[in-house]
């Protein structure tokens, strides 16, 4: 077995319906996102998804409260549609303005994580050798260290978390995940003939990965990095429940959990509602990005 | 078999008599050791292992007499001198332990003596009214020997010591030759919970009796449940914390400002559920010298849009620390006031530290606190006056010298009418040019469960001052 | 967090098989080779575990909290036990040495010896991971087997449909509903919180284990089945099975003893990373059921800035998951002949 083999392996766990035997790799090809959108799950991930970020963007402006407006006594289920949180602030009017923070940091954290990965595998898998030892030993011992694990020392050292905080971690503990993948797929597209051809031509190393590794990875690489996504929404959300938000007063979905567990059994809405939006997030992503995952493992046909 | 969940216990747990740390830790001192005078539910001195203490007609030699018969859990009875040694090991200069700072400022040491078995003589360096009150912290339990031995502590308490895992669970069994009352339950257990839901289940479920600092939002829950609720008026107040060396709050005008932002019945109505009555940015609300008469301070934003603008201070900005470690209803005044603040104008940014008392505690330019009831002076100078001066916890670098003559002069008068005179005058400068917010005083909120009788609400600590001897379980 | 990305990475992908060698040296010395790895590893994340440790701010602080500037006689005492004037190289030498020595030092918080603070919920924590392993496996197989048979059929669709929706779930979102319909709110059947008594274990009383473990299961064995049922049809669509169809082995023999067996092998590997995952997940289910495990115990230390009990727990988990990730490749290389064949030819 190759490294390419064990996730095309992968793709085929995440796949569905059909599994044809797939090609090693899924090389690059323009219309990824078309054939995407003839998968259900896709079309229909893509629509949650999409509908919840206009939710994220623009309930803040129809909210029936402020983020922190008192709308009446505390944990009070009489007031508004879903009640009162632990401070007497409308429940439905926090779900409403709490989106912002825990998207961007997904969604950025994320990015970056991708972007670390790729930079890595792609730099050990070309460089071979000593590089390629050195870098995933490196990446072991980040990942035999539990996401939450590392996310905990590191925000209590630093004692304030800042949302660019939180971000750069998100995408540190996501880039060794994806640095194996994106290793592992430009290892297949190193020693093919295009490349070759251009290094045989006197391209100079950097420009090789830049114009004919990179643009060859996509599709494995847009499917990890949906999966990516919902990982940062659950990540996000779980440090927000340990305590860990950029600002305390703050809607924000994963710290409403935590401000009010307490009254799961007086006020339950005051809990459910974000958990259940959070849900609907993760569920939204994750059906999007096995939708890309099946356009990838699939490949040309 | 009585077992009380805790709040707040962690591995950081100590059964040390003179250093508790966790709520956990008050509970079991309350319980193993005993100081010289209790404070009683009224928040009263009465005796307890001293018959009596009486100072001299110039309030500098204090006499103790020891109560008789009194014995620690090892059979040993109680002397003067093992409250000599205690009292020394709590107040030694060099590093006094949390009930020690103020003793170590004041004892004289060379002259203070051990008359006989039941008689010390404390002397003093310059007069000091209320060295009783002093005497009667938890935190000043009688040892023997005034040494500590963490494998078998020793006290003189309803309970002797029996297990103890910190962070988890600690057990303690009746002291049959107790002095008091002696316990009606053969034996107390202690289990520390991390969160509070833990707590509320375990008593909804009848897995434990009692449990201390109810979250004010879930009383509602616990009188549904079945069981009781032990409310309580106390002094303990969570401050705002102003700077006053530093800007924007070195100008009494802004200070002013803000203490007139904040809506005070809605800090009490939604941060402690309504449990809490109104404060008036003073402290010591059982003293004796209460300043009651001065106006009650009330949300004016109008007022306060103008001394802002006449300190040039329009749309100012100011950053708030808090944290979860002063508790749950600091973050969320804290939220609150944010909120209140916008209609003035002002923006505050909350700043959540974990953990808040680290080293910058005492050096935020803004910030929250918690205080639990205490009388005016000796809160005054832990509170208000430089460290060097016995101001340990002086959040707000107030340093004003008329106040601190006014409050040295009131510990020195042993006459109560005129020392009350000048209180008032010293809590008139604090009303007026204080550093503090503060906006009201919670109540204490205690659940039992409904089999549990002979509790009584306590002004001093929470649960009448777990004093557990009391209590009986069907 | 349960990973894709990482559980399927195939054994051989680190470690080529030597060439050249035959039989018992070659697999001598492609076990040492993974060994040293291991080894190495380990070594480079006690590095990386004490450095973040070290990075947590005063312990004495955390420990006294406002109480430090008005008590400089316990900072004094504490001070003495944490050693902190030997220079940071000394310090991680001494804590390594011990480490390797089976001292795992003295916690500062509560200064009793770590081994022995930890001991509790290391077990409760293995406990919850097991009964989590000994419901998922079955469970995972079986829905899988299900989807296999109706395979590419309407039941199927469906299961796969749900098991997606299942996957994307983050577990404290699992854990509240659970919650709420099983404690709370809805149905008030199981405790909502773990109480155990002080000479007992939490599962004493067995439905307090019924919710964290439920959560568990529920966020990992859609992972599993899906991947089962993956390896499943690529083996049934393959020729050696068609093959025994041919001969006229019933459907049902034929799945049984063809089929999962060789689904075993991604199986195993699949559910050990999943295990060695859950040994560092289990800090959100521990704090949400307040279960007393090593997560629950890892956020108060953390809280403390307990850094010997931070360092000890972190060593523990890293261990785990190194260790199973080893079991894992021995294991699947022993049950792949192609494997086999490629180590010691």
């Amino acid at each position: 077995m190759t490294a390419d083999q064990s996730h095309e392996h992968e793709h085929v766990s995440l796949s569905g319906e059909e599994a044809p035997p797939p090609p090693p790799i899924a090389p690059a090809e323009p219309g990824t996102f078309k054939k995407a959108l003839r998968q259900k799950r896709f079309t229909v991930g893509l629509g949650i998804t999409v509908l919840l970020v206009a939710f994220v963007i623009f309930a803040p402006y129809l909210a029936p409260y402020g983020e922190n407006e008192v709308a009446g006594p505390p944990y009070n289920k009489a007031t508004g549609l879903f009640g009162t949180d632990y401070l007497g602030q409308d429940v439905l009017s926090r779900v409403m303005h709490g989106g912002g923070e825990i998207l961007l940091i997904a969604l950025l954290g994320t990015l970056l994580g991708m972007v670390l990965g790729i930079a890595i595998g792609v730099v050990a898998a070309y460089g071979g050798g000593w590089w390629d030892e050195v870098l995933m030993r490196l990446n072991d011992v980040i990942l035999s260290f539990p996401q939450i694990l590392l996310a905990l020392v590191v925000l209590t050292a630093l004692q304030r978390p800042s949302a660019w905080v939180l971000i750069v971690l998100v995408g540190v503990s996501h880039a060794p995940r994806v640095a194996r993948l994106a290793r592992g797929v430009a290892l297949g597209i190193v020693t093919r003939d295009f490349v070759i051809a251009a290094e045989a031509l006197g391209e100079r190393r950097s420009r090789v990965i830049l114009a004919e590794v990179l643009p060859n990875m996509n599709a494995p690489l847009l499917a990890e990095g949906g999966l990516r996504l919902t990982y940062s929404i659950g990540l996000v959300g779980a440090l927000g429940f340990l305590g860990f938000s950029a600002d305390p007063g703050a809607a924000n979905w994963g710290q409403m959990i935590q401000e009010n567990r307490l009254g799961l059994a007086t006020q339950p809405w005051a809990v459910l509602a974000p958990v259940l939006i959070i849900a609907i997030f993760a569920i939204g992503t994750n059906l999007m990005a096995d939708g890309i995952a099946q356009v990838a493992q699939r490949g040309d046909n | 078999m009585l077992i009380h969940g805790a709040t707040g216990g962690s591995s950081k747990d100590t059964l040390d008599p003179h250093a508790p740390v966790t709520a956990a830790d008050i509970a079991r001192v309350n319980n193993l050791y005993e100081p010289l005078l209790f404070w009683n539910n009224n928040y009263e001195l009465e005796p307890a292992l001293a018959e009596s203490v009486e100072g001299s007609e110039d309030a500098k030699t204090w006499t103790i007499k020891m109560r008789a018969g009194v014995t620690f859990h090892n059979g040993k009875t109680v002397t003067a001198d093992d409250a000599w040694k205690s009292i020394q090991r709590v107040a030694n200069p060099d590093a006094p332990l949390s009930a020690g700072g103020q003793l170590s400022t004041i004892l004289d040491f060379g002259a203070c003596k051990v008359v006989d078995d039941t008689t010390l003589q404390l002397v003093l360096k310059a007069p000091y009214a209320i060295l009783d009150s002093l005497l009667a912290e938890y935190t000043l339990g009688i040892i023997p020997g005034g040494e500590f031995d963490p494998a078998n502590p020793v006290g003189t308490g309803a309970f002797a010591y029996k297990s103890f895992e910190p962070g988890k669970t600690s057990t303690f069994t009746k002291y049959a030759d107790y002095w008091g009352d002696a316990a009606f339950v053969d034996e107390l257990q202690i289990q520390d919970f991390s969160d509070d839901s833990a707590r509320v289940n375990a008593l909804q479920a009848g897995q434990i009796q009692t449990v201390d600092n109810l979250p004010y939002n879930l009383v509602d829950t616990i009188k549904g449940a079945g069981g009781g609720t032990l409310i309580t008026d106390t002094g303990a107040w969570v401050p705002f914390t102003m700077r006053v060396d530093q800007a924007p709050f070195n100008d009494v005008k802004v200070r002013q400002a803000f203490r007139l932002i904040v809506d005070r019945q809605q800090m009490i109505d939604q941060a402690l559920s309504g449990y809490g009555s109104l404060g008036n940015d003073m402290y010591a609300p059982f003293d004796v010298a209460y300043a009651a008469d001065l106006p009650q301070r009330e949300q004016d934003i109008d007022q306060a849009k103008a001394l802002l603008k006449e300190a040039g201070q329009e749309g100012l900005q100011v950053e708030l620390f808090t944290g979860d470690d002063i508790g749950s209803v600091a973050t969320a005044a804290a939220n609150l006031f944010k909120e209140q603040a916008k209609a003035a104008g002002v923006d505050v940014k909350v700043t959540k530290k974990t953990p808040f008392y680290d080293d910058q505690y005492l050096q935020y330019t803004f910030a929250q606190d918690f205080w639990n009831t205490r009388n005016y002076i000796p809160q005054a100078v832990v509170g208000t006056f430089p460290p060097d001066q016995g101001g340990t916890y002086n959040e707000t670098h107030w340093d004003n010298a008329d106040h601190r003559d006014l409050v040295n002069a009131a510990a020195q008068e042993l006459d109560d009418t005129k020392r009350a005179e000048l209180l008032h005058q010293a809590q008139e400068i604090e009303y007026n040019e204080g550093g503090l917010i503060i906006w009201g005083f919670r109540q204490q909120v205690d659940g039992y469960g409904p089999n549990v009788n002979g509790l009584e609400g306590s002004k001093y600590l929470p649960l009448g001052s777990y004093k557990f001897n009391k209590v009986s379980v069907q | 967090m349960t990973d894709l990305g990482t559980i399927v990475a195939s054994p051989l992908e680190e470690v080529a098989p030597p060439r050249g060698q035959h039989g018992a040296a070659a697999w001598f010395l492609w076990i040492a080779r993974r060994l040293g790895l291991a080894v190495l590893t380990l070594w480079l994340v006690s590095i990386l575990v004490f450095l973040a440790t070290a990075a947590l701010g005063d312990p004495i602080r955390a420990i006294l909290g406002r109480d430090y500037n008005a008590n400089p006689g316990r900072v004094a005492e504490l001070e003495k036990l944490l050693n902190a004037d030997a220079s940071i190289f000394s310090r991680y030498f001494d804590w390594l040495g011990g480490l390797l020595t089976g001292d795992l030092g003295t916690s500062l918080a509560s200064g009793r010896p770590v081994s022995e603070l930890i001991s509790g919920p290391v077990q409760n924590s293995a406990m919850l991971v097991f009964l989590a392993a000994i419901v998922m496996i079955p469970v995972s197989f079986l829905i899988a087997m299900i989807s296999v048979h109706y395979r590419r059929r309407r039941p199927d669709t469906v299961i796969q449909t749900v098991l997606l929706a299942i996957a994307g779930l983050p577990e404290f979102v699992i854990g509240v509903l659970l919650l709420a319909l099983l404690a709370t709110t809805v149905f008030k059947v199981f405790p909502a919180v773990t109480i155990s008594s002080p000479t007992g274990h939490p599962w004493d009383n067995w439905k307090v284990m019924v919710l964290p473990t439920l959560t568990l299961v529920l966020w990992v064995s859609p992972y599993v089945s899906r991947i089962v049922r993956a390896s499943l049809l690529e083996v049934i669509d393959s020729e050696y099975v068609e093959l025994a169809r041919l001969k006229g082995i019933p459907e049902g023999v034929v799945m049984r003893k063809h089929a999962l067996l060789n689904a075993i092998v991604p199986g195993i590997q699949v559910i050990a990373l999943q295990l060695a995952f859950l040994a560092g997940g289990v800090v959100v289910v521990e704090t949400l059921f307040s279960y007393p495990g090593i997560g629950l115990q890892l956020v108060d230390s953390v809280r403390n800035h307990d850094v010997q009990v931070v360092q000890a727990l972190s060593m523990i988990i890293a261990s785990v998951y190194v260790v199973v990730n080893l079991i894992a490749d021995l294991l699947s290389i022993l049950l792949t002949p192609r494997a086999r064949t490629a180590i010691s030819s």
